[in-house]
């Protein structure tokens, strides 16, 4: 396989449709304190009947930003049909330093008519939730270790396993594990090959 | 033989040090992970290990030759297949 050298680096921004700008902005700039960065203005182009829209973005810190569009004259649409455990698998994380500063994040949400629903101490992260006034789930986290060598092959193996499994009838956690104690064995036995 | 893969991590450590102290239960490290084997079951009781759910339900990394018959807020437990 040809080199593919990992040159990008992380997010621009991510965009999101709203409805309510005047809920968005609140909350965005005035409870999470998040500046706007840059907002476009545009007529409709390029496809037929595209609308006019306001395209804005919030800084999200990191160079980063959160970004919506608001469509004029489009009549406000929510997918209620989505299954509630596929619709909150989409979501945005936001990266901050460390405890306090959650600290501090989830005190602006409590103050607000959108409070920190959930906070969860992860494996290698904590975080706290909030859906957003457009219904979008929302994450601020802190890692709670730094990710290092182990994490990057233990994910590589389990990524090779669920490949397999995915691909197999009936894919399953159990069969998972089974083709992943195969793997780490394998890549054992080559470890020790190459140790003097 | 049943064994038991845990990563070699900090948030999983108490998980296989409670597994470690079960009954012919053999510990030896592979590569990044931590294998607990036994001919026997291994069980884990999770207040023993102190760990918060997030980290409980994700510690399994592998399994060889055996098959999780109990996995909920009170234990894990892996028996020969």
């Amino acid at each position: 396989m040809p080199e593919r050298p990992h040159l990008v680096r992380g997010v621009d921004h991510a965009a999101f449709p709203t409805f309510d700008p005047a809920a968005t902005v609140h909350f965005y700039r005035d409870v999470l304190g998040f500046p706007v960065a840059h907002a476009i203005t545009a007529v409709g182009w390029g496809p037929a009947q595209h609308p006019d829209f306001v395209h804005f973005f919030f800084d999200i810190g990191g160079g980063d930003r959160i970004a919506f569009f608001y469509y004029f004259g489009t009549e406000p649409y929510r997918d209620d049909e989505v299954p509630r455990l596929l619709a909150e698998a989409r979501h945005l994380a936001i990266h901050v330093d460390s405890v306090e500063v959650l600290d501090d994040y989830q005190r602006r949400l409590d103050g607000s008519p959108w409070p920190c629903e959930m906070r969860v101490p992860h494996e290698t992260l904590e975080s706290i939730y909030v859906h957003d006034p457009n219904g979008y789930l929302i994450e601020l986290t802190c890692p709670t270790r730094m990710l290092g060598e182990a994490d990057r092959e233990d994910g590589e193996l389990t990524v090779e396993a669920l490949l397999e499994v995915a691909a197999a009838p009936d894919p399953s956690i159990a069969k998972l594990w089974s083709r992943k104690a195969e793997l780490i064995a394998r890549t054992a036995e080559r470890l020790v090959e190459v140790t003097p | 033989m049943t064994a038991l893969y845990i990563l070699d991590a900090e948030e999983f450590g108490p998980i296989a040090d409670v597994a470690a102290t079960g009954p012919e239960v053999r510990e030896r490290r592979v590569g990044h992970y931590r294998e607990l084997s036994s001919d026997g079951s291994i069980s884990i009781d999770r207040r023993a290990t102190g760990v918060r759910h997030a980290v409980w339900y994700s510690a399994v990394a592998a399994i060889r030759d055996g098959q999780v018959v109990q996995y909920d807020k009170d234990a894990l437990r892996v028996a020969p297949r």
